[in-house]
């Protein structure tokens, strides 16, 4: 399964956990790392289930063969269930069914001979506990619900396991056998996760719910890179599919740096103010400027804006679509056409987002005496959060160079592929930046005039508050649904229908609870059955299997 | 006389075989009976027949373990329930008797279907044994499950029973011990059903399990 063995045999008497390194299991536990230390400085270092959680993941990435791969993958699981449960809100039965599907579905996979079953499986297994539509409308429930920490470790490391494994099967195991289809499905997949995780990141007024529907929208964009990469490796183009997977993978080193740390913003905020609502922040960079900043930084990265970590990904990943909308037949040209819209719409949806979170949670007034009365965050959360933040810097900076460590993972996962010099360089454009400001800062210091005048400051809009109510009138300035319902008419009830519920609800998880209820009334039925009907059961059950015997042996 | 052998017990297998069915489609009780009562004879008759074509004393004491016990204990207690409850005209209505004959018909055809093919390398005397037997046994689960008085519920448990011992008597190298153990067994059975029938009939004056039914209703 590994190239490079240098594998440990610990554990299991008779079997032994075989560990074993490679590039891709160092890039993704180079992603893992930082977060796992800034979580580990708030209070969940306290907790057993937190370790345990952190030594499934760690041992899912370093597994050598399938079954430490599975072990850690279920430590994961029932680790982060158990956390979910701890939580203030209580998904842990949806979140539980999810990680038994796909346990369920990876069990058989990982030792099925390579093919389109096996891959399938994967896609299902990998794609469930990585939020990829249609399977993840559990996921904007379940990853808010435990503590920050938890939540961002969930949310930033957890789902790139599952892309791990995705990646390890889909390239490496089973790429022998590899499919152009393979990509086709997890493009489809990806490109529903990202509109879906945009559109609802843009409408939801929980602060967690809303990082957690972007992390649909970022493991979708990660989907969508890989599955051009697979797609073009299968159709032998090996350099677009190394440009894909430089986005893929940059996108997600960027979203395991970004992602933590927004939660664990969300995590102070709501121990500043008891809420993460929206509707009820506001003001907030005043009580607490240091949290802001760095929420401020993150949202920066969350939203792809040029100069931040987020842009680097969505330039490559873009350049990858436009570049396979210019090959193959018309049908793949299309979609890969429809495919870039679908990009734009949401790099602008989450900009959108990273604007609603900052613009309501954090500026104007305060809506509540809560968050009026927010303190600063604890030290050791503002210092786990600027970890994260300050290696945002080299990513956003310096994405080429970044981009030259991924060389070894591209080799491995694409043998013959070259990789091409990224056509974006941020940390020139900064220093250009940099320098105009500053020349227009010092032009002005020079030559602008010296003279004062009063003026009233311009107060976001609003006029000054009534002498009755120290904060203003709240109601005055607009809420997070207000921000909201203008993309809520004009895109929301266009893709998510006229009660804007996600379709994953909908078309998912609603039919299996209809399900649920249909198979408990026929099990009450049977239940209520009288002595007779159940000596009826248990005779036809035998007259079918004797039928089903004779017809088996008859053909 | 060994040219009679097989068919001889096919014959005997083919008059088990119709007492059952006519089990099948008589509601009478009393009918029941005696038509129970033919098929211990039958089976009386055929183990004998094996006894002599297989030359195993074994068999010959299963016959007069069948004749003893199937023919004449149980067919007399039986009576007597139904003399004592008074149930000598009850008839049954649970389910047509059209349709429970065609069920038959069907249970009959899904035996022979499961057996022929299954054990083709088999010797043929056992293979349309044990397609008859199946189907009386099967034929004796159907009486079970579309009568709703437990006298007869009762006989078609015996019926089933009879066809049982039918397939292993037909099986050489069959042990006496599991027959044996069979017929004490239906004794057993018997005497319990026996026991349980006279509480239904002092709670609700009949032996209609609906009875039961509606106090099970009740209960949940």
């Amino acid at each position: 399964m590994v190239n490079q063995y240098l594998a440990l045999s610990i554990g299991l008497p008779g079997h032994g956990l075989h560990l074993a390194y490679d590039p891709l299991a160092l890039l993704f536990l180079a992603i893992l790392t930082p977060q796992i230390i800034a979580t580990a400085l708030g209070p969940d270092r306290k907790s057993v289930a937190y370790w345990l959680f952190v030594a499934g993941m760690v041992l899912a990435v370093l597994a050598a063969e399938a079954f430490t791969l599975l072990l850690g993958f279920e430590l994961m699981s029932a680790a982060s269930w158990l956390l979910v449960l701890r939580g203030d809100r209580k998904p842990g039965t949806l979140y539980a069914g999810v990680a038994m599907f796909s346990g369920a579905c990876l069990l058989p996979a990982l030792f099925l001979p390579p093919g389109g079953i096996a891959f399938t499986l994967i896609l299902l297994g990998a794609g469930a506990k990585a939020g990829l539509a249609p399977l993840h409308a559990w996921l904007p429930r379940a990853h808010p619900a435990p503590s920050a920490g938890v939540s961002a470790l969930m949310s930033g490391g957890m789902v790139k396991v599952a892309l791990y494994i995705l990646i390890r099967y889909g390239f490496i195991v089973l790429g022998g056998a590899a499919q152009p289809w393979w990509g086709t499905a997890l493009i489809i997949a990806g490109s529903a996760s990202v509109l879906i995780g945009s559109l609802r990141a843009m409408l939801e007024v929980e602060l967690k719910t809303i990082l957690a529907c972007s992390t649909v929208e970022h493991v979708g964009l990660i989907a969508v890179g890989l599955g051009i990469a697979l797609r073009a490796k299968a159709l032998g183009d090996p350099s677009l599919a190394a440009l894909a997977l430089q986005g893929a993978l940059l996108c997600a080193i960027a979203h395991g740096l970004f992602k933590p740390l927004l939660f664990l913003g969300a995590g102070a905020v709501k121990h500043a103010t008891s809420t993460t609502s929206l509707d009820w922040l506001g003001g907030l960079i005043r009580g607490m400027p240091r949290l802001g900043g760095l929420m401020l930084a993150g949202c920066f990265g969350m939203a792809a804006l040029p100069l931040g970590p987020g842009f680097a990904p969505e330039f490559l990943l873009l350049h990858a679509v436009i570049n396979a909308a210019d090959t193959g037949e018309i049908i793949s040209r299309i979609g890969f056409t429809a495919l870039l819209a679908i990009l734009g719409l949401s790099a602008a949806l989450a900009l959108g987002a990273a604007v609603r979170i900052i613009g309501i949670g954090f500026l104007g007034r305060p809506r509540s005496l809560r968050a009026a009365a927010a303190e600063e965050a604890d030290k050791p959360v503002l210092l786990g959060m600027g970890l994260l933040a300050l290696l945002c810097l080299p990513v956003a900076l310096f994405p080429g160079l970044i981009l030259l460590f991924l060389n070894p993972v591209i080799n491995q996962l694409i043998p013959d592929a070259e990789q091409l010099p990224l056509g974006y360089a941020p940390a020139p454009l900064a220093f250009l930046l940099l320098l105009s400001a500053g020349a227009a800062y010092a032009v002005l210091k020079r030559f602008g005039t010296k003279a004062e005048r009063e003026v009233h400051a311009f107060n976001g809009g609003f006029g000054k508050p009534p002498a009755w109510l120290p904060f203003g009138d709240p109601i005055t300035q607009a809420t997070g649904t207000g921000f909201a319902e203008p993309i809520k008419r004009a895109l929301g009830v266009a893709i998510l229908g006229p009660k804007t519920i996600d379709p994953g609800e909908l078309y998912v998880l609603d039919p299996l609870r209809r399900l649920n209820v249909r198979f408990t009334r026929a099990a009450e039925r049977v239940r209520r059955a009288t002595i007779r009907q159940r000596l009826a059961f248990v005779f036809m059950a035998l007259v079918l299997f004797l039928a089903a015997l004779g017809f088996v042996q008859g053909t | 006389m060994s040219n009679f052998i097989y068919p001889l017990a096919h014959l005997l297998g083919g008059l088990i075989l119709i007492c059952a069915f006519a089990l099948l489609s008589q509601r009478r009780l009393a009918a029941m009976i005696t038509l129970y009562q033919f098929e211990a004879m039958i089976l009386t008759a055929a183990a004998f027949w094996q006894g002599y074509a297989q030359h195993e004393l074994a068999l010959y004491l299963t016959g007069i373990i069948t004749l003893v016990i199937k023919a004449i204990a149980l067919p007399i207690g039986l009576r007597r329930i139904v003399k004592n409850f008074n149930i000598v005209r009850a008839v049954e209505t649970a389910m047509p008797v059209g349709l429970s004959m065609i069920l038959g018909v069907g249970l009959i055809g899904v035996a022979v279907w499961v057996v022929l093919p299954t054990t083709m390398s088999a010797v043929t005397l056992t293979r349309e044994d044990l397609a008859i037997s199946l189907s009386v046994v099967l034929l004796g689960l159907l009486v079970m499950t579309t009568r709703r008085n437990a006298l007869s519920q009762v006989v078609g448990f015996l019926s089933t029973e009879n066809g049982l011992v039918l397939a292993a008597i037909g099986m050489p190298g069959m042990p006496f011990v599991a027959e044996l153990s069979v017929a004490l067994l239906v004794l057993m059975a018997f005497l319990v059903v026996g026991v349980f029938l006279f509480r239904i009939r002092e709670h609700f004056d009949n032996l209609d399990i609906a009875g039961i039914e509606s106090i099970e209703k009740q209960g949940r």
